[in-house]
């Protein structure tokens, strides 16, 4: 490995202990420079039979099942940095192991930026964030990394580089092979270069926050403004656990108990967003809700940053992320709420009402302690069978592997799994990337 | 095959009115939208169900007989042309529109529908389905799945494949599975996605889950007029600049607004070097905002007039100038032959003047209507198959429109898809390795290679030669000589 990537990118032993997946610790620790030693990496891992995990920042390291082995743990952080970059195309294609802030930061220069705002944004690299279908509150107005990127490359198991799309915003030439390597938990292939289409800046950005008695009170406001001609970048509903802590981080007071919605509009005209504001805020009042504030500036983005990167502060914490019907989402965080009373947990719930994405945030006693994950393995129990309801999923996003162990982290059908398998089959036969990680342990 | 056993069995499935094997009525399947091309099949089934389909699909499999799915036939690579002495299964008759859900924004539909019949379905309650391809009147929801269709509305918001959430589909075994629904996120790998725009290489979709969208509140719709394409090019790039994501930017250069006026009068004006078509959407006040800005951009490019349509039947016409801009070039030409490619839109300039030089080179007319807001150009070469060899050199000039666009780091289609049309041109984008990872998903939903087969990959990749061979004739021509 010495001769393929240089002693110094290599680290064994006791300096691989922070890069450990599930507790099961790494032979060698590998951090490619190039695509190349991306690529003769893997060739040497396919010819000696060695696992491979595939790493950026490390920031979703807990999704997916407990791998089945960890020979390799190769690390994408120095595979970083700008390809090319045309601001009149509004394209711009990046290596992987970029980080997401360092790219937006390379485009906001031209009031550019890529539509992803997945949780801990400030740390995810691209790789990363492509792999696990990472995406946050804007998904609503930009769509998801599947919409997003038009182009990728990929260095699959036994090394090959192949690259797919193409590096303009329309094309379908040949198989959208984007779609298949996004989402697929580096199962198929390590992503090590994707090219995305671009959007604007808005100008100006405002967010209505209203504070509203019940999630059941949300359920009419949301449909309504989801119903009108309001084009609105994120709708989130928060419960009053998160709603409290957000409002602290974000530096507002905020009464006690109390669900929050946050409508967020953005357009390149201040008069634009007013108008549109004025809207939400009657629909709010007219649904029983205390008058929102209108965030600006600053505020704004903090209490958005805090809602993007929610997390329920010290401690052993799991996070699920369920998937179902927008008319199912308030329902789906009663049901949460329920369930975490039940359980004695402490439950924390951000939610994309107009896309139909939740995610939980539980705590409770030390994860060693056996009523804790009995608790999370309910809660996961009684949601997935809410959500499959609902026609979604529940995904334990993460969780330590004491609470991994005891339940299914992906939920899929049985039926569904022997179709699953074919890709797997054909693109990495001898499993050896991610083995065990994915669904129905692929 | 034994075709008379097989048609029998195959009546016994779909019904006697499902099935037909008179050459008389097998001709209207010879082609499809793409019409130098032709091919025979045996028989042709009109399945009503999914059901249907997979029994049908169970007997080409069993039989080994090779099958190709076909929805309106708009298609404009030959992506439904049949196999000769194969089967081709119509779907036209599952067009129904299952479900409406407004308040979860989707629709289940039949692949058969109609595109713009769901739209018209949707209007009442101020929904639509975005996606809206030029031929959206006749072409059909499993046609657009297949092709990942586009059309005008693909800047702001997308094309086929950013509104389709699931399917049901009957795999080339005949085994009937489903993809992604109504929610996302789907878990495993993303099928759907990976399934829309396969071209009908994949399996046959007998349902589709879309998002259907709130009507935008306030829609408007300029013209401007200019006197060079460079200014209209750097109009477009300028708008976009600016931070307006417009929902359509159409552009049309001299020879089609001379089709276009004599077919159907949607004034543009006939000296007019270029017309942009510029839309707007959204809530009102937005609208509003954006319109000023347009129209200094606009003057700061020398346009020579500058028009908003002032009602919504204005507005219609600009647009009805546009989408029959195809249907029209019969005014000025008796045939052409169009293509497809995408360039980055900063390429927009040489690649107009390339392809001018081209022209005259050819001695072809070209006329120009094109997606200028995502660089997608449909060059429409004029020919006329009456005079000896001038098809040849419609071909061949195409190969060189579409290895320029490449070179200049675009791609061979934007919307129309491969096909049979330009499978041999694949390596100009992909090398082996490339094209090895599409054939291993081609053998992950269909094995035996049944599905219609000899589309999309290049001579190499096909083994046997399928189909007519003037597509790479050409091309090698223009590599040749490169």
């Amino acid at each position: 490995m010495s001769d393929l990537v240089g002693a110094d990118h290599i680290v064994a032993g006791p300096g691989a202990a922070r890069y450990v997946v599930d507790s099961k610790l790494a032979r060698a620790v590998v951090f490619p420079g190039s695509v190349e030693e991306v690529s003769t990496t893997m060739a040497f891992a396919s010819a000696e039979g060695l696992k491979v995990v595939p790493r950026g920042s490390g920031t979703k390291m807990a999704l997916g099942g407990i791998p089945d082995r960890v020979d390799l743990v190769v690390v994408l952080s120095r595979l970083n940095g700008v390809v090319d970059y045309e601001p009149a195309d509004m394209t711009a294609t990046f290596r992987a192991g970029s980080l997401l802030k360092e790219a937006q930061a390379v485009l906001g220069r031209n009031g550019q930026f890529i539509g992803l705002d997945p949780p801990y944004a400030d740390l995810a690299t691209l790789g990363g964030i492509l792999a696990t279908n990472s995406s946050g509150p804007r998904r609503l107005r930009y769509g998801a990394s599947r919409d997003l990127v038009i182009a990728i490359r990929v260095v699959h198991a036994d090394g090959k580089v192949t690259k797919g799309g193409a590096k303009v915003v329309k094309n379908v030439t040949g198989y959208d092979m984007n779609k298949l390597y996004i989402g697929s938990l580096g199962t198929l292939g390590i992503i090590v270069e994707a090219t995305f289409r671009l959007h604007p800046m808005p100008a100006v950005e405002r967010t209505c926050l209203a504070s509203l008695d019940s999630v059941d009170a949300a359920r009419d406001v949301v449909a309504r403004i989801l119903d009108s001609p309001l084009v609105p970048f994120a709708v989130e509903l928060l419960n009053p656990e998160a709603s409290r802590r957000v409002a602290e981080q974000a530096g507002l007071p905020w009464p006690k108990a109390r669900c929050g919605l946050a409508v967020a509009i953005g357009s390149i005209r201040p008069e634009a967003v007013d108008a549109q504001l004025e809207t939400v805020r009657r629909l709010c009042r007219e649904a029983g809700a205390a008058e929102g504030h209108v965030l600006d500036g600053q505020v704004h983005d903090a209490f958005w940053r805090a809602t993007r990167d929610f997390a329920l502060g010290d401690g052993l914490q799991v996070v699920l992320k369920a998937s179902v019907l927008l008319t199912k989402v308030a329902d789906a965080v009663r049901v949460g709420e329920e369930v975490a009373a039940k359980q004695g947990l402490r439950l924390g719930v951000v939610s994309e009402a107009g896309s139909g994405i939740i995610r939980y945030h539980l705590t409770g006693e030390a994860a060693s302690d056996e009523r804790f994950r009995q608790g999370v393995a309910e809660a996961v129990n009684r949601l997935r069978a809410f959500a499959q309801e609902a026609e979604g999923n529940v995904v334990v996003l993460d969780a330590p592997p004491e609470v991994k162990s005891r339940v299914d982290v992906w939920g899929l059908a049985e039926k569904a799994l022997p179709f699953m398998r074919r890709p797997k089959a054909e693109f990495d036969p001898q499993r050896i990337l991610n083995p065990g990680r994915f669904v129905g342990g692929i | 095959m034994d075709k008379e056993r097989i048609a029998r069995e195959l009546i016994g499935i779909v019904g006697s009115d499902g099935v037909a094997t008179d050459p008389g009525e097998l001709r209207v399947y010879e082609t499809d939208g793409l019409t130098i091309f032709k091919a025979m099949p045996d028989i042709v089934v009109l399945p009503r169900s999914a059901e249907q389909v997979a029994g049908v699909v169970k007997v080409c499999h069993r039989e080994r007989i090779p099958f190709v799915a076909r929805g309106a036939g708009t298609g404009l690579s030959g992506g439904a042309l049949p196999v000769d002495g194969g089967i081709l299964i119509g779907l036209n008759r599952m067009n129904r529109v299952l479900d409406i859900d407004y308040e979860n924004q989707r629709a289940v539909v039949e692949p058969g529908l109609v595109n713009v019949w769901l739209t018209n379905a949707l209007a009442p309650r101020g929904y639509y389905y975005s996606p809206d391809p030029a031929s959206q009147t006749a072409c059909s929801i499993g046609g657009n799945v297949a092709e990942n269709s586009g059309g005008p509305r693909t800047p702001k918001y997308g094309v086929t494949t950013n509104h389709v959430l699931g399917l049901e589909v009957v795999l080339p075994d005949g085994d009937i599975v489903n993809f992604g629904g109504r929610t996302l996120d789907p878990l495993g790998y993303d099928l759907t996605g990976i399934f829309v725009g396969s071209e009908g290489t994949f399996g046959i979709a007998t349902k589709v889950i879309v998002r259907i969208m709130r009507t935008p509140e306030a829609v408007k719709t300029l013209m401007g007029v200019f006197e060079t394409i460079e200014d209209a090019s750097n109009t477009v790039s300028e708008i976009v600049g600016q931070g307006i994501v417009p929902a359509a930017i159409e552009m049309m250069d001299n020879n089609s607004i001379q089709a276009v006026e004599k077919g159907v009068a949607a004034g543009y004006p006939l000296d007019a070097v270029a017309v942009l078509l510029v839309e707007v959407d959204g809530p009102k006040e937005e609208v509003e905002a954006l319109v000023g800005p347009i129209i200094e951009v606009c003057k700061a490019n020398h346009v020579r007039e500058v028009r908003v349509a002032k009602d919504e039947n204005e507005r219609l016409l600009l647009w009805k100038g546009r989408k029959a801009a195809f249907a029209a070039m019969g005014q000025i030409s008796p045939e052409y032959y169009v293509q497809d490619s995408v360039i980055p839109r900063t390429k927009l300039p040489p690649v107009m003047k390339l392809i001018g030089e081209l022209s005259q080179k050819y001695g072809l007319r070209v006329a120009n209507v094109f997606h200028a807001g995502d660089g997608n150009l449909h060059p429409l070469i004029l020919y006329n198959s009456a005079n000896e060899g001038e098809l040849r050199k419609a071909e061949e000039m195409g190969a060189e429109i579409v290895k320029a666009c490449v070179e200049m780091g675009g791609s061979l289609t934007g919307e129309h898809g491969i096909g049979l049309e330009k499978r041999d041109f694949m390596p100009l984008m992909f090398n082996d390795d490339d094209l090895e990872a599409m054939r291993k998903i081609k053998k992950v939903f269909d094995p035996d290679g049944l599905l219609n087969p000899g589309k999309i990959f290049p001579a190499a990749m096909r083994g046997g030669e399928v189909g007519p061979a003037g597509q790479r004739e050409a091309l090698d021509k223009v590599l040749r000589r490169a």
